[in-house]
């Protein structure tokens, strides 16, 4: 039977700008908001949309990922025709590759999608934070008779620069594109989600693999060859929730974010758009007498005896009597001991930050810095990271880094 | 693969002293009361069993068992669902000529082929009246090293307050033993003693056939309780093993115990007793973790994640998706799943069950000896 619609996920980058938080994980396994990887929202996206079927391309560092996808129960992703399949590339009785670009790694995927005879492909980006119905996106599509669509939201002029940026006329069909200009004529600024015609992607697809000077690549070849040969091309305006946790700082905001639902929109407590996690499993977390907890959101198996204020707790965290956690978002199964004052930062993984540490620091004036400190480090006794280093290795006691 | 040799059965009866707590139990079964933020008393027993390379589990229910069907679903969870063995709920009326059971006996009974068909050695059995990181495996190499025909788990405490304040019934017993070395040499049944006792914990290992042969003869003479009609006229005939578990174990034996073992739970040093063995297992619901809103006020509280709190908490046990508002109080309570307390309510020893809503400005006090229950759903 085919499938109306099927879903791409491109979750194979490295994330470099994430540094020492990526140094062993692929971008979109990235922890957030407490419980979550960045993938669960494209993945829970998909299934509350009524998309059952995912290709999630891999590359770069796929071994947390895949444990982590598993067979796609958590997001009851575990069908018997469809569901979630990791697709890393592999070899072919004619030679291997890499994925090349974009472009390439759902081209060296076309068997894959017809497998599903889908009408149309949505392909999704694995490294942003965002609570998207696709289906209103799909009947939006279907509307406009479109060949190829592309989510777009609109950005501040002045940061308009930065992005890929559709120019559409007043009924939504693209006109232009361009790829962060100096003088932008438009401020829609691409999603990187689009839904293609399936016929028209595998058409466009084979003719970019033939061009060697191509750099496989969606917007920068793709997207332009649409345009060339003027096809039915629309805007989709999304005005939810978007976040590029791109980088360290985007990444720390987002979390901040999630404390202040009603004014920065991403409530994961909303029962009607459930984000769905794989789940740790640990007992309820305890708060004991004398400890200080302000907003912030504590997960499963977190002991808190210290105060803690503003910050995102995730599974197993400690937090000894009289250490202080501030605007920090700190990973699962992490040790903050007494004394220790941990501010404005972000802490992976099982890291241990000794007694009397210091990590980060509050913003004063232009410095807003976001200490960084990479998984199963271990911060020794009086060390101090300051509010601009990225810490990839053990500290001994006393040694100061920023 | 069952290893016919060494492999154990696992029977669990969540029925086992429902009476003894008959609010809990209105709408569920012993073995689905909620406990400790997010479990049910059920996953304490059965992780322990997958733990333990238990990979055959069989529920035998009696009555009020939907929730508890609710929560087991296909046993995902507990890694239960196998080509081989996996778990099996027995409900009542499998068979035209069964009946609801009373006690073990008749309860093994009614699933006397399914017994006789198992590949397993060993049966282990056990009931949920009880919270417990049990290592059956320990207790199986034990049973086997011995060579008993069977072997009793059992731990020094005084005998809990609530078996012995319970009204005879006719059915919710207890037992305490004497013991020469590890053998069993008497059966007391009900026991008023005060003291240090070795109290049963009713986890029995028993060779299948053996078991196959016992029951066969009780079903015979028309005999209902294992232990008190089977077991006991023939301690002496059979080799029958104590086994002392010296681990964290709470019974739950009355509301106040239920009270009290979760409370006891707000003490580091008994919630690693507890959880620190293998890990507890139970269903998930995916909830969201639990926000604290600028102006709460938490002291020494177990919370499960999906709650939302912006009021002031102390000594507390909180399960999941709870949510307590700006301005209310809430002193050594338990507040079973999605219980809400509006803003400005102020409430002390309370256990409201799930779905209670405690109104804006209402004011709702228990004792610490008589903590008060709000049955499941109610508008205070």
């Amino acid at each position: 039977m085919a499938k109306e619609m099927i879903a791409m996920l491109l979750a194979g980058g490295q994330g470099s700008r994430l540094y020492t938080l990526t140094e062993k994980l692929a971008k979109p396994a990235v922890p957030f908001g407490g419980k979550y990887r960045i993938i669960d929202f494209p993945l829970s996206n998909c299934v509350n949309s009524g998309i059952d079927t995912v290709g999630i391309l891999t590359q770069y560092q796929p071994l947390v990922l895949n444990e982590y996808i598993g067979n796609g129960q958590p997001w009851d992703l575990d069908r018997l025709y469809g569901g979630v399949h990791v697709l890393p590339p592999y070899q072919k009785s004619g030679g291997s590759d890499w994925y090349r670009g974009t472009a390439n790694a759902i081209y060296q995927n076309i068997s894959f999608i017809e497998r599903y005879d889908p009408k149309y492909v949505i392909i999704l980006s694995g490294d942003q934070i965002c609570k998207q119905d696709y289906s209103d996106f799909l009947e939006f599509h279907k509307a406009k008779n479109a060949e190829f669509s592309v989510a777009v939201m609109e950005v501040p002029w002045e940061e308009a620069p930065r992005f890929g940026l559709m120019v559409a006329d007043e009924n939504d069909r693209i006109t232009e594109f361009q790829e962060k200009p100096k003088n932008p004529k438009s401020n829609l600024a691409s999603m990187g989600i689009y839904i293609f015609n399936w016929d028209i992607l595998k058409k466009y697809l084979e003719e970019d693999e033939a061009d060697p000077n191509s750099e496989n690549d969606f917007g920068n070849n793709i997207i332009p060859n649409l345009l060339r040969d003027n096809r039915q091309m629309y805007a989709y305006h999304f005005s939810g929730y978007w976040k590029d946790v791109g980088t360290i700082h985007s990444l720390w905001e987002a979390n901040m974010e999630v404390l202040d639902a009603e004014s920065s929109g991403i409530n994961l407590f909303d029962e009607s758009w459930k984000i769905h996690s794989r789940n740790v499993g640990m007992t309820g977390h305890k708060i004991s007498a004398g400890a200080e907890v302000e907003n912030t959101m504590v997960s499963d198996g977190c002991r808190i005896k210290g105060n803690v204020k503003h910050s995102i707790l995730f599974a197993g965290v400690k937090v000894e009597a009289g250490a202080v956690v501030e605007d920090a978002v700190i990973m699962g199964g992490t040790t903050i001991k007494s004394g220790a004052v941990v501010k404005h930062c972000i802490v992976a993984e099982n890291v241990t930050i000794c007694e009397n540490a210091v990590v980060g620091a509050m913003p004063s004036g232009d410095e807003d810095g976001v200490a960084t400190v990479g998984s199963g480090l271990t911060i020794g006794e009086n060390a101090v990271v300051g509010p601009n280093a990225i810490v990839q290795n053990d500290m001994k006691g006393g040694e100061e880094q920023w | 693969m069952v290893k016919s040799n060494t492999s154990a059965l696992g029977i669990i009866f969540p029925n086992s002293y429902d009476a003894l707590v008959p609010e809990l139990v209105n709408v569920r079964l012993m073995a689905s009361i909620p406990f400790a933020s997010r479990y049910r008393i059920i996953d304490f027993i059965l992780s322990g069993m997958t733990h333990s390379g238990i990979g055959n589990i069989s529920v035998i229910v009696n009555k009020n068992y939907h929730s508890l069907m609710d929560h087991l679903g296909s046993g995902r969870e507990w890694d239960l669902v196998r080509k081989n063995g996996g778990l099996h709920i027995f409900p009542p009326f499998a068979e035209k000529e069964a009946k609801p059971y009373v006690g073990r006996a008749s309860a093994l009974a009614n699933i006397l082929d399914f017994l006789r068909d198992a590949k397993e050695k060993y049966i282990i059995m056990s009931d949920t009246n009880m919270v417990v990181n049990f290592d059956f495996h320990a207790m199986l190499q034990t049973h086997i090293e011995t060579e008993a025909d069977m072997t009793l788990a059992y731990c020094e405490q005084p005998i809990p307050r609530g078996f012995m304040n319970a009204k005879n019934d006719g059915r919710s017993f207890y037992y305490t033993f004497d013991l020469e070395g590890d053998r069993l040499k008497k059966i007391y049944i009900n026991s008023k003693e005060e003291g240090v006792k070795n109290l049963a914990m009713n986890i029995f290992i028993i060779n299948r056939e053996l078991l196959v042969e016992i029951v066969d003869n009780a079903l015979l003479r028309g005999q209902e309780f294992f232990m008190r009609d089977v077991l006991m006229p023939q301690i002496n005939r059979l080799n029958v093993k104590g086994y002392k578990y010296t681990g964290y174990v709470g019974f739950i034996s009355d509301m106040k115990s239920y009270f009290d073992e979760n409370m006891k739970l707000l003490d580091d040093y008994n919630l690693d007793a507890l959880f620190s063995g293998s890990p507890v297992h139970t269903k998930i619901r995916g909830d969201n973790p639990t926000h604290y809103i600028n102006g709460s006020k938490v002291q020494n509280v177990m919370v499960a994640s999906g709650c939302i709190i912006e009021g002031d908490v102390e000594n507390s046990v909180i399960f999941r998706g709870v949510k307590i508002a700006k301005g209310a109080t809430v002193k050594n309570c338990i507040l079973m799943q999605d219980t809400v307390v509006e803003s400005g309510a102020d409430i002390e020893y309370l256990i409201t069950d799930k779905d209670v809503k405690i109104s804006a400005g209402k004011e709702m006090k228990g004792t610490d000896t008589f903590p008060v229950y709000i049955s499941k759903g109610q508008t205070v």
